[in-house]
């Protein structure tokens, strides 16, 4: 017996679900999202779960398959997702995807009440008699119940219209063990985007990603390489992407993908609360995130104008869409990283950018002339001219070479990497000078974390102080949900 | 069928084991003092426990602990940690409590390679019937990574020889459950020092904790109320020491024990690594939070520092930053204040802001140059990475003693700064132009002995917002 289907296999991005600024179903957006992916995928699912399916009324999942099926216009298949928790509404939604003309439907373990096997595969099995294929979908991370054995021959998968699984849980020894007792009969499709190259080779059929909204390209190449035996090729794509995906599976992966999208210039909108900016996905794995995206070229350089006043220099850096083209008001500038963990090895930066003849310029050459020496202040880097103060006490050796050596080490690098990637252009070096206000806590340890917190956190802060970030609405928005770590005893 | 001891009630405190520092050697001399100090107020000993580092003792130095603790106990039980992970070994450590003249073996549920629920019940069923010894059954899934399963409790409790249960896991269901199938035929304690008196509510008959060697009469005091019925008094009693009782299980464990212990005057030395005494489990913040509860429930004095709140006219309080009232009116600075709350609770902010072009700009620019004087100022944060605007320094009035006083500074006061200033631009008091030309510098006074957090925050949010007015009482009329 062969698989059930033909058209199940290959690179399926979770499609993202645009809301407009007034949390309505962005239709616009959705198409446009459809439109940019197309090129490179095997087939889209809507309405998954980082489709916020679960913060959407059935009206609106029902809206955002319908417009997905138009877009797509039978180019590719379209897997809705219509899983619900009861089974009644699963079978009616599913019904009406059947209806609709959606090619399959994956249906995710019913969650929240964590019924028992039987009652799972009872709630399936009403699922597959709807006539329509479908795809069970395992992700105990959100569902809180793990397919486990159950899922193969004499299970599930022995139903008349199931053609696959799509696994989310990154549990390969589970994968394996669908590979040993079901290859061949249906598609088994991972789903944790960590773990997709390895899935592959082991034998999945395709993936169905979060980050496959972003990086279409970047999965079909791993795919491609995979099936023509180029496993070289295939760790190498995996590799490079793996930190783009780590931040995007383990940081709100829905808010993730729509910033990432943002940045590179597709506006999707922002999740659905409780998901919520600056919440699962932090600032830090903001700055990260766009580092990534740049590093796989997704972001483009553009033109920007620094104003310096007295004369102005034009730079190329890779501006996402909030980046002000014409950036001003050298004189102060203040930005703030912050980078972690481990706890003790975490890294706050409070960085001072300004004018070599302004207030900056004036406090290193006052407090190098005047203290200096004494609290321990040292200027690290000499284009541009920059001031390294400890915001702590330095008490023992140890602290002494956290802080010269492996922190300053860290802010060197940011520097180095911006002056790269242009935010810091060769043309201000001998006119902006900076202040880096280091913390490093006194029982930090691990030398090499130290470094690269230090790092993270400086070249974040360098950024964020040009790009006036974060903005006003930013601090509006997120002011009364804000926590602040040493607000509370322990 | 067995018969419940009679000595198997009340306080045990779960001693810690005293390091001389370098060598890591056994400080036998520490350890009677130890227990000099909490023998009036308990009923029995525990010695190398969990809190005691037992899986870093030799069987040497456990027995010694015995051997001291049975010196020391003046007819008191010594209970001895006899755990081990395999059976062997833990039946070799109950011989020797045996020869040592322990009254019982408190035995931890076999760990590390994950033995089945046969493999437990026959683990403790081999110790209880190879050594004449009472067995204490212990449960402790923290660390073990698992429970004693309740049947197989139910099933132990027959054994003659096995007499009780530590229960530390804090599960009360748990508690309950053991209480229901077993109850009847041996002790269950409570080992937990968060839950101690719904434990004794729920009927346990007593207690080995961390914390009954730095505060058994309050434990004491506990199980007396509820024998009497006063449970509004045990509670109170309950809720002082809530805190340090968190702290002890969740956030160093004996670690946090032997600092407590260190700061009341006996030095236990440090834990045995890879144990650090700070800065691991029990990290800076932390102990310093235990000074402040020791400081509050009396084992150690308050020190009493002299301070004053900023008084006189407001353009003077800037001298610190270097900006004199010619200087506030040459460059129209803002400035503003605010008082409010009572007694430890008492704030008032200081504000100047203006625009960064002013000799404010070389203030702000100064101050983040200028560390190690006890007063560092930090920028204004909603939570790290969300500065802010405009951008605005937060600076201690007084100089910063210590880091319990610095995290009240840099915490609750920064959080309520920061929250009075965006809610000051929602409300478009501060105007809009602000935001990118202008910078602030807060000065905060707060006590040196504020410990509450969420009234520190109340307070210094009022005081920035009256602070925050004032300062910009003139700004409408220029946007």
């Amino acid at each position: 017996m062969g698989y059930k289907t033909e058209w199940f296999k290959g690179i399926f991005p979770a499609l993202v679900t645009p809301f407009s600024a007034d949390d309505k179903l962005d239709e616009a957006a959705y198409r446009e999202l459809i439109r940019f992916v197309l090129p490179h995928v095997d087939g889209v699912v809507p309405c998954g779960t980082t489709g916020e399916f679960s913060y959407m009324t059935l009206e609106e999942r029902k809206r955002a398959v319908e417009v997905c099926l138009d877009e797509v216009n039978e180019r590719v298949p379209v897997v809705a997702g219509t899983g619900c928790t009861s089974t009644r509404e699963t079978v009616a939604l599913t019904q009406w995807a059947r209806d609709a003309g959606a090619t399959g439907a994956l249906v995710v373990a019913p969650y929240f009440l964590k019924p028992t096997f039987n009652e799972v595969y009872d709630h399936y099995k009403a699922v597959d008699r709807v006539g329509l294929p479908i795809v069970l979908y395992n992700i105990p991370q959100c569902a809180g119940t793990h397919f486990k054995w159950w899922t193969a021959e004499g299970g599930l998968l022995d139903f008349d219209n199931t053609i696959g699984i799509k696994d989310s849980s990154g549990d390969l020894p589970f994968l394996d063990a669908m590979f040993e007792k079901v290859k061949g009969k249906v598609s088994i499709f991972v789903g944790h985007d960590e773990v997709v190259q390895p899935a592959f080779a082991a034998g999945a059929d395709g993936a169905i990603l979060a980050s496959a909204n972003l990086i279409p390209d970047v999965w079909q190449r791993v795919y491609r390489a995979t099936q023509e035996g180029d496993l070289e090729t295939a760790q190498h794509w995996q590799q490079r992407v793996q930190k783009l995906v780590r931040i995007i599976v383990r940081c709100s992966s829905t808010q993730a993908v729509k910033e990432g999208l943002r940045m590179m210039g597709i506006p999707v909108g922002d999740s659905r609360h409780p998901i919520m900016p600056g919440g699962g996905f932090k600032r830090e794995d903001y700055e990260e995130l766009r580092l990534q995206l740049e590093a796989l070229g997704k972001i483009a350089p553009a033109n920007v104008v620094y104003d310096l006043g007295e004369r102005q220099v034009e730079t190329q850096l890779p501006a996402t869409p909030q980046t002000p083209r014409t950036i001003s008001g050298f004189t102060l500038k203040v930005g703030e990283g912050f980078a972690g963990p481990p706890f003790q090895e975490l890294a706050h930066v409070d960085l001072l950018l300004g004018l070599k003849d302004g207030p900056v310029g004036r406090a290193i050459e006052r407090a190098m002339e005047e203290w200096g020496e004494e609290r321990g202040l040292r200027i690290i880097v000499e284009r541009p001219c920059t001031l390294l103060v400890p915001t702590v006490t330095i008490r023992t050796a140890k602290q002494r070479r956290l802080f010269y050596e492996h922190a300053a080490e860290g802010v060197n690098l940011a520097i180095r990497l911006s002056i790269e990637d242009g935010f810091l252009p060769a043309a201000i070096l001998d006119d902006v000078v900076l202040i880096a206000n280091v913390f490093v806590h006194p029982a930090a340890s691990i030398a090499k974390r130290v470094e690269f917190n230090n790092y993270k956190a400086t070249r974040h802060a360098i950024r964020k102080a040009l790009e006036g970030r974060p903005t006003v609405e930013e601090l509006i928005r997120e002011k009364a949900a804000a926590r602040h770590p040493f607000r509370y005893a322990p | 069928m067995p018969i419940k001891v009679p000595w198997l009630k009340g306080v045990f405190p779960a001693l810690v084991t005293p390091f001389v520092r370098k060598t890591e050697e056994v400080d036998e001399e520490a350890y009677r003092r130890l227990i000099r100090s909490c023998l009036p107020h308990v009923d029995g000993l525990v010695t190398s426990g969990t809190t005691g580092e037992f899986p870093y003792l030799t069987r040497e130095e456990q027995r010694r602990l015995i051997v001291i603790g049975v010196e020391e106990a003046g007819g008191k039980p010594v209970v001895a940690g006899c755990g081990a992970s395999s059976t062997q070994e833990a039946l070799t450590l109950a011989r020797d409590a045996k020869d040592a003249g322990a009254s019982a073996a408190l035995i931890v549920t076999p760990y590390f390679l994950h033995p089945s629920d046969k493999g437990v019940y026959q683990h403790f069923y081999d110790i209880a019937t190879g050594v004449d010894l009472p067995i204490i059954l212990y449960n402790i899934p923290q660390v073990m990574d698992r429970y004693l399963p309740r049947t197989v409790v139910e099933d132990l409790a027959d054994l003659p020889n096995v007499i009780g249960l530590k229960d530390s896991s804090g599960n009360l269901t748990y508690t309950m459950e053991l209480l229901e199938y077993a109850g009847d035929r041996i002790d269950i304690f409570i080992g937990h020092d968060e839950v101690v008196l719904p434990a004794l509510a729920g009927g346990v008959s007593g207690m080995i904790l961390a914390s009954a060697q730095v505060y058994p009469e309050v434990w004491q005091e506990v199980i007396r109320l509820v024998g009497e019925g006063k449970l509004a008094e045990a509670r109170a009693r309950q809720r002082s020491v809530q805190k340090l009782s968190r702290i002890f299980c969740r956030y160093g464990g004996g670690v946090a024990v032997k600092a407590a212990l260190k700061m009341m005057g006996l030095d236990m030395g440090p834990p045995r690594k890879p144990l650090k005494a700070v800065g691991g489990a029990l990290i800076h913040e932390t102990r310093a939070e235990i000074r402040l509860e020791l400081e509050k429930l009396g084992q150690i004095p308050v020190e009493e520092t002299a301070f004053e709140y900023p008084s006189g006219p407001l353009t003077e309080r800037f001298g610190d930053l270097e900006i004199t009232p010619e200087t506030i009116d040459a460059h129209d600075l803002r400035v503003g204040s605010g008082v409010t709350g009572e007694g430890l609770n008492k704030v008032q902010i200081d504000l100047v802001a203006g625009s960064k072009e002013t000799p404010l700009g070389d203030a702000y620019a100064l101050q983040l140059t200028y560390p190690l004087h006890g007063r560092e100022a930090l920028t204004t944060i909603l939570e790290p990475a969300l500065t802010v605007r405009p951008a605005t320094l937060l600076l201690p009035q007084l100089s910063q003693k210590n880091l319990r006083q610095a995290n009240m500074i840099y915490g609750p006061t920064q959080s309520a700064l920061a929250r009075a200033i965006v809610d000051a631009l929602e409300a478009g008091r501060i105007p809009p132009a602000a935001v990118d030309d202008e910078v602030m510098i807060a000065l905060a006074t707060v006590h040196p002995r504020a410990l509450d957090r969420h009234a520190l925050h109340q307070s210094v949010y009022a005081a920035a917002t009256q602070a925050l007015a004032q300062a910009f009482a003139d700004a409408r009329e220029e946007g």
